[in-house]
């Protein structure tokens, strides 16, 4: 079934990101002068205000910051209430929104915070791969 | 030590417009402004012709159009639901700076009508456009509107601090016993609205789930507002027939714009904008005697109140499950019955100023000739609003006329 739910629109400084989740790869702002990731990627490093920029790709790997589960949702979302989002922090520092992976939406109280998660990638259409999170361990 | 701009200015006359709430008959949002300015202008004596500067989110040149005003300054600052509470530390600078002398400061909103008739009551607050980043990395995960967003600051402060939903549901539990003393109140009786009246704590867990934890009743409503305040010299104020209440205090800050970057989800910009306002007043948590605290939802008035000072952290719920915030308590919050249960069209940062300036200035309806009612004997306030998804914080503090 063709994906159905909103796309973003993608913006030009973003373009190593969403050419990494075609290949399966995350890809993460690093800040040559700081050597801080942070995301989303910025224009300008937001931790030293340095414009020296680089891409790396990131491990994949994070932990949940925090979650809640949306029994109220508009568009296309609507029918896939219940779900899950949840805020990620990467482990190479700062935090992803994502739609949480792997969880029942009806046990809410047994996600726990700080459960590890692994990125995994969904094709929306031939130029887009969203990243979503997956729930690897508690 | 009082700072440079304390009572510099006073809020002189709080107006609503003709009606608010489940408007039967819908109205636009211009209109539910232009009866709440005519209303604050009668209320003070202040011909509409005298406003020298006028503050409103995004609305100012429309109104200043309408009313043919020929400002000498304009602020349209729309951050959210505390633009407003900015606004007056807006107005309260340009009238310390010799500026002007006489500030409007205005809000109308159709957030009930606007289902039938369109609307534009928010300002352009929203996060950014199609070039925007943040929504870029945002706009696929399937959230919506504020209890969406809401709901994960509620899960965090749960985690750190080992809080129940059960505690937050105090807050929406006691607020509502402020509305039903309230006749103005949305949620004022069963007969005003099927679901007014009081409720209980297990009812507030019971209700429906929009984003858990969130079920609908720890959710403000979406109704009609129109409200106005003006702002004015001392010297204006001095020939008056209202009652000042003054501005001892006031600051604002922000943390983020998109939830996204917000570093602590039991945290808000609060926490600045209040020292800042505390700052300016010399004045401090214990000072005050009463709060307005912006309650989009439970949660965000128990962090308000922590941020504020008001109770330790993790113990913000604690001032309305012991009683303390309720009505005949010692600490009155909301006493309107808050955005939860009185009004909230979508900003809420004018009915928080309205009801701080009816209690200071012993204007309460309802009470202010007996015991029963919603006049408090507070003659200190601090006010806070909390706009975007815990985003941006204006605070004031407001003090009695000697």
């Amino acid at each position: 079934m063709a994906y159905d739910k909103p796309i973003p629109s993608q913006g030009i400084h973003t373009q190593p990101f969403w050419a990494g989740t075609k290949e399966g790869k995350l890809m993460l702002p690093r800040c040559e002068d700081c050597n801080r990731v942070h995301w989303y990627p910025r224009l300008i490093c937001p931790h030293c205000h340095s414009k020296n920029l680089e891409w790396i790709e990131g491990s994949g790997e994070g932990r949940i910051h925090t979650y809640a589960v949306q029994h109220l949702a508009f568009g296309p979302w609507q029918k896939e209430t219940p779900y899950v989002t949840a805020y990620i922090d990467l482990n190479e520092g700062d935090r992803m929104l994502t739609v949480l992976k792997g969880v029942d939406p009806l046990k809410p109280e047994e996600i726990k915070i700080g459960a590890k998660v692994k990125v995994e990638f969904e094709e929306a259409n031939e130029d887009t791969f969203i990243p979503f999170w997956r729930v690897i361990e508690e | 030590m009082p700072g440079k701009l304390f009572k510099s200015a006073a809020i002189v006359g709080a107006a609503e417009a003709d009606e608010i709430g489940f408007l039967k008959q819908p109205k636009t949002s211009l209109q539910l402004h232009i009866e709440a300015i005519s209303n604050v202008c009668e209320q003070t004596g202040i011909p509409i012709s005298a406003i020298e500067g006028v503050f409103s989110t995004g609305w100012s040149s429309e109104i200043c159009e309408h009313l043919d005003l020929k400002p000498k300054y304009i602020d349209t600052t729309a951050v959210g639901g505390c633009s407003f509470e900015m606004h007056v530390h807006h107005a309260m600078a340009a009238i310390h700076s010799g500026i002007i002398d006489i500030a409007l400061v205005t809000h109308g909103e159709n957030g009930f009508s606007a289902n039938k008739i369109g609307g534009r009551g928010a300002g352009n607050y929203s996060t950014g456009g199609p070039s925007s980043p943040s929504l870029e990395m945002t706009k696929a995960y399937g959230l919506g509107g504020a209890p969406s967003n809401y709901a994960h600051a509620m899960v965090r402060h749960m985690h750190r601090y080992g809080t129940t939903r059960e505690d937050y549901a105090h807050i929406a539990k006691v607020t509502r016993d402020w509305a039903t003393l309230n006749p103005r109140a949305a949620m004022y009786s069963k007969e005003k609205h099927p679901f007014g009246g009081p409720i209980t704590v297990e009812q507030v867990e019971d209700s429906r789930l929009i984003a858990w934890p969130l079920t609908i009743l720890h959710c403000c409503m979406v109704a009609d507002h129109g409200g106005a305040v003006i702002v004015a010299s001392p010297k204006v104020a001095a020939r008056l027939k209202t009652k000042p209440v003054w501005i001892a205090g006031a600051g604002e800050s922000m943390g983020h714009s998109n939830m996204l970057e917000m570093d602590d989800f039991t945290a808000t910009s609060a926490a600045r904008s209040a020292e800042a306002a505390y700052t300016m007043a010399g004045m401090g948590p214990a000072d005050m005697e009463m709060a307005l605290l912006y309650d989009s939802f439970t949660i965000t008035a128990a962090i308000t109140a922590e941020m504020l000072g008001l109770a330790p952290k993790g113990e913000g719920h604690m001032l309305w499950k012991d009683g303390r915030a309720a009505p005949g308590g010692s600490f009155p919050i909301n006493t309107n019955g808050g955005g939860l249960s009185f009004n909230h069209s979508g900003m809420y940062g004018m009915p928080l100023l309205i009801e701080a300036y009816r209690q200071l200035s012993g204007t309460a309806e309802d009470g202010i000739n007996g015991d029963k009612g919603k006049q408090t004997s507070a003659k200190t306030c601090i006010v806070n609003g909390t706009g975007g998804t815990l985003s941006t914080t204006g605070t004031l503090v407001l003090v009695a006329d000697d």
